[in-house]
């Protein structure tokens, strides 16, 4: 006789098999990985310029049509496409804090907050619809990165979502060495920590502002290049990642990498259990619901610095 | 002069100089649909529609510096409350507006205790994030709500636009003497005080929880009136009211009217509504122009409409 309590206790409790429930966390763990590059983006911006970027979904949509136009219109082989898509991210960032952002910091401004949060917002509305204007209201689909299904028991996961999750995992390395390990990052963090004690150690705070927009929002491009043929591209292609983005970093802690990493996958987990135990039309409504939980008893995040008033 | 003596008081001059002012200008409203085309009276009354949006945003963004992307959603939950229990429990639309409205005061008292004790942007973050969570929750449940369809729900008034527009007129006029009232108050200058410096406010021992909720709840209350009745005015309610597009407008119209100002975001509202409508086969490239206004506006010309409005008559009284 064999005696195998988990099995039992899981179909018991969740009605599913333990191996279901295991690779349900695989799909979570997968999917929010890809979630928290996005999220990331956001929070080293948040971190170092204080500003939520409210177009962020934007820039992800931005990414997904460099995507869709560099490699089905132009041909561009994906290796090729998918840099040029983060380097047209970085520079549409770097353009956007160059062009609206700086004149925040200057002495003159009013109320520098609701400058950042309204222009940012409106900023959404424009690059919304002006996709819209340029591309129409179609929804495209850029060519498959990675031809290949992977069998995983009950599943499969096809190669584009293995190839998205490879390519997010090598480039949150690289930023996480790149703000570790370089001066460039450690510029980025001391401005992020304190901005006068940055400015005395001479570092420029202006540029540093120019360069986490830049990286946030090339962040936020390549996950939206990745994800293009999973998802499809559309011109409102941003607003459920970004909504996803803004509850991961609530939930990890404003401002905190780890968090926004911990939180994406999290997120992710949460997303794709309550698939499978409830029902998956109502995949957003989980997050939130945890955003709210934690939001009630612990609102600096899990991994945030609780809130100092100076 | 007459009216104050019967009622026991005099009244001073440049009060009863604002009060000729106004029953002035409320000539023109009041009698505008005599004038025009039962269309742009319809125009008129979605414009009155985001003029009351506009308002009640600007009590909360405006006034107290606490950013609310989910101002539509407040709308929308006041419309399908009121289209809910109407056409499920057939309860009177008259009744049903009131009740969506304390419902949407209800949600944003939710919403608002629990992000407000936090800084920074946790209320722009969590309320965009609920508008669009709750705009998925209302497709995915169609068979109360008929997903993207909509919700066809009784009309107020029966047909015909009269009623409606001076409904909507009544209303907002009382939204914005309510308004005025709460920003000539102590309230006001605590609500003025956070905005300015919330650390600051708190120690000179305003409770500042207390009012950045009282402030959004009321806003709440009035974006959940609008919703009902203009449910009630087009006979159906959809997803399509609490779209991102939708707060942009909004926020367009008070921006682009004078955020912080008590009449800049009626005239926002209803200009930009009319505008709108002329622009409409631009489809499309009316938000683009919208959304690059809100930013020239943030940046150049901080107190829009309004305070063009204020320097031309300062320019001409000196």
């Amino acid at each position: 006789m064999s005696f195998t309590p988990e099995p039992a206790l899981f179909s018991l409790l969740l009605n599913i098999s333990a191996e279901e429930f295991l690779l349900q966390i695989l799909i979570g763990v997968i999917m929010g990985s890809i979630y928290g590059l996005m999220a990331v983006g956001l929070t080293l911006i948040f971190g170092v310029m204080k500003v939520v970027n409210f177009a962020h979904g934007e820039l992800y949509m931005i990414g997904g049509y460099s995507a869709y136009f560099l490699m089905a219109v132009y041909q561009l082989p994906a290796y090729l496409a998918l840099p040029a898509a983060v380097g047209i991210g970085f520079g549409v960032g770097y353009g956007i804090e160059r062009l609206l952002l700086r004149p925040m910091h200057s002495r003159r401004m009013e109320r520098p907050v609701e400058y950042s949060v309204i222009v940012t917002f409106g900023l959404l509305i424009l690059l919304q619809n002006l996709a819209i204007v340029l591309f129409g209201p179609y929804v495209r689909k850029p060519p498959t990165y990675w031809e290949a299904s992977f069998s995983l028991g009950l599943i499969n996961i096809g190669g584009d979502r293995v190839f998205a999750l490879g390519s997010a995992l090598i480039l949150l390395t690289l930023v996480l060495v790149v703000i570790k390990k370089t001066w460039v990052g450690r510029a980025l963090m001391g401005v992020a920590q304190n901005k006068f004690g940055a400015l005395i150690s001479g570092i420029d705070s202006k540029q540093a502002n120019s360069l986490a927009f830049g990286i946030g929002a090339a962040l936020a491009a390549a996950s939206g290049a990745l994800l293009a043929p999973l998802f499809l591209v559309f011109p409102d292609s941003g607003t459920s990642p970004v909504v996803k983005a803004f509850v991961i970093i609530v939930l990890g802690g404003m401002g905190s990498i780890a968090g926004s990493l911990i939180g994406g996958v999290l997120l992710g987990v949460i997303e794709s259990m309550g698939s499978v135990l409830y029902s998956p039309s109502y995949k957003e409504v989980y997050g939130f619901i945890i955003l709210i939980i934690v939001l009630v008893l612990r609102p600096w995040g899990l991994l945030g610095e609780r809130e100092r008033w100076a | 002069m007459g009216i104050g003596r019967f009622l026991g008081f005099e009244i001073s001059l440049p009060a009863r100089r604002s009060i000729l002012y106004l029953s002035l200008a409320s000539v023109v409203p009041l009698s505008v649909p005599f004038f025009v085309s039962a269309y742009w009276t319809h125009v008129l009354i979605i414009g009155y529609y985001y003029a009351l949006l506009a308002v009640s945003w600007n009590l909360v963004a405006g006034y107290t510096g606490q950013f609310s992307f989910g101002h539509v959603a407040l709308a929308a939950i006041g419309a399908y409350t009121s289209g809910l229990i109407a056409v499920h429990y057939g309860i009177s639309p008259v009744l049903g507006v009131l009740a969506g409205a304390l419902v949407a005061a209800g949600t944003g008292y939710l919403v608002g205790a629990l992000c407000l004790k936090m800084r920074f942007v946790y209320l722009a973050l969590t309320t965009l994030a609920f508008s669009e969570i709750l705009r998925r929750v209302i497709i995915i449940e169609e068979e109360y709500t008929r997903g993207s369809l909509g919700l066809s729900v009784p009309k107020l008034f029966g047909p015909g636009v009269l009623w409606y527009y001076y409904a909507l007129l009544g209303v907002l006029v009382l939204s914005v003497a309510v308004i005025y009232w709460i920003m000539r108050s102590k309230i006001g200058l605590f609500l003025r005080s956070i905005r300015e410096d919330e650390g600051a406010a708190w120690v000179m021992g305003v409770d500042i929880k207390k009012w950045k909720l009282f402030a959004f709840v009321v806003s709440s209350f009035i974006a959940g009136i609008a919703g009902g009745l203009y449910g009630h005015y087009i006979g159906l309610v959809s997803p399509t009211m609490l779209t991102i597009g939708q707060m942009g407008l909004v926020i367009a119209m008070t921006v682009i009217g004078g955020m912080g100002s008590l009449i800049g975001p009626v005239i926002g509202g209803v200009l930009i509504e009319i505008a709108s409508e002329y622009l409409r086969e631009y489809g499309a490239l009316r938000l683009v122009i919208f959304g690059a206004l809100i930013i020239l506006v943030m940046r150049f010309f901080r107190g829009g409409l309004w305070e063009a409005i204020e320097n031309f008559r300062q320019k001409l009284t000196s």
